[in-house]
């Protein structure tokens, strides 16, 4: 499928740009991290996830900017906040609390292998092209945060208290991820972005749940956001604007910069 | 006309930037394409976005420019056939023990399965590798996270010393 049908361009330009800015936002809040990891080694680690994922963002970027003209920079820097689709677990700060920036990244990253696999399995080729490296590139990630759910879950009681904290706060924002988005029934039917949603949310409490039970953690999810946000429509948390702000603030000095 | 082995000839000299064997040595050569006076490479990033690609077209275009004959170069990265740690040659394998890092044997590849959720298999930190300096196998993943995108620290139990290991994708 070398030309994509004219009513699906802006579908899959929504969804990739979904993904992307999950990772952007994502990759920006890990980097706040670098230098203030609590050993060197996951200093080093969350430096990584965040080259990681501000690249997986970008190859996103430039593939929905392959679709409508725009460059990735533009895609990534000069949208208003209401043009952003990232879901609000991205967006709130962790507030340098290392088990709120683990829990974070366990429920996105488990996310974020289903919808890639999605995307290597995608019929328009550029994309499961790109989404076969990047599956692989995130098995790394899930690996990694899995591992840290186990050790500090399971860990001392004081570890295990601040763990279950961490996901009785965050896990309302997690289920948002799955808000559905404008127009996708179109792509999953033209083979673009196969599966569904429903299975890929069952996938997702499954994953989640085997290593939530390895850790001795419990969640409870409730389905569905309060009426007055959405990620995906636009709607977002009081913190991507700031956060927008201080990300911007060289490119919007001078957009047209060369690096 | 100016030969591909020529081209190859050039391609072998230079370095990656981030490990010490050449990029042909390291698979990143997928095609070269000679047409009249121009070329054109096809290369497969090893990470997505690796902050080395820019810096491999940029050697790539002005060594083999210098070349009799050659007009143009024209350097193209492409994910299709995805890179993986099979590709790396047998000297490069060689020339990376040589400095401490460690590749996943040939084949090991990871699987990128269907929408298998939580049963995708996560087998990035493999056991069984043997230490590049002493040769045991009492060795640990001390951190999937190293220097670069594309290696992981491990520690030898045996002779105390950190080495890197390739992650297997």
């Amino acid at each position: 499928m070398p030309d994509l049908p004219e009513h699906l361009r802006k579908p899959l330009v929504n969804l990739l740009l979904a993904a992307a800015d999950d990772k952007l936002f994502l990759g920006h809040r890990n980097s706040e991290w670098t230098g203030l990891g609590p050993i060197l080694e996951e200093d080093i680690a969350f430096s990584s996830l965040a080259q990681d994922d501000m690249a997986h963002a970008a190859a996103l970027y430039e593939l929905a900017g392959s679709i409508d003209g725009r460059s990735a920079d533009e895609l990534a820097f000069g949208r208003t906040p209401e043009q952003y689709r990232c879901a609000a677990i991205v967006e709130v700060p962790d507030e340098f609390d290392w088990a709120t920036a683990i829990v974070r990244r366990f429920f996105c990253n488990h996310f974020d292998l289903l919808r890639l696999t999605r995307f290597s399995q995608s019929a328009w080729k550029p994309l499961s092209d790109l989404a076969r490296r990047l599956v692989a590139e995130q098995q790394v990630h899930v690996r990694h945060v899995d591992d840290w759910m186990v050790r500090l879950g399971a860990g001392t009681p004081e570890s295990h208290r601040r763990m279950q904290k961490a996901i009785d706060a965050i896990s309302p924002l997690a289920t948002e991820l799955f808000e559905p988005l404008d127009e996708l029934k179109s792509l999953v039917d033209a083979g673009l972005y196969p599966g569904s949603d429903f299975a890929m949310y069952d996938q997702w409490r499954e994953a989640v749940a085997h290593v939530l039970g390895q850790s001795h953690l419990t969640v409870h999810f409730e389905i569905g956001s309060p009426e007055d946000r959405g990620g995906r429509r636009g709607v977002h948390t009081q913190y991507l604007g700031p956060m927008l702000d201080e990300m911007c603030e060289v490119y919007r000095l001078e957009p047209k910069a060369a690096w | 006309m100016i030969s591909r082995q020529a081209i190859f000839d050039v391609l072998r000299t230079i370095p990656d930037p981030e490990m010490p064997i050449s990029i042909v040595d390291l698979g990143l050569i997928e095609s070269v394409d000679v047409s009249g006076s121009a070329v054109s490479v096809v290369a497969l990033p090893t990470f997505v976005g690796c902050p080395a690609l820019e810096m491999i077209s940029r050697d790539i275009e002005s060594r083999l420019g210098r070349l009799p004959g050659v007009a143009s170069v024209n350097v193209r990265w492409v994910h299709d056939p995805p890179w993986s740690v099979d590709r790396i040659s047998g000297a490069g394998r060689a020339a990376l023990r040589e400095h401490g890092v460690t590749v996943p044997e040939s084949g090991s590849r990871l699987e990128v399965h269907g929408a298998a959720g939580a049963t995708v298999p996560l087998t990035v930190g493999a056991a069984d590798v043997p230490c590049p300096f002493c040769g045991s196998k009492k060795t640990h993943l001390d951190s999937p996270f190293g220097p670069t995108r594309c290696r992981m620290i491990y520690y030898c139990d045996a002779c105390r010393n950190s080495f890197e290991h390739l992650k297997k994708v």
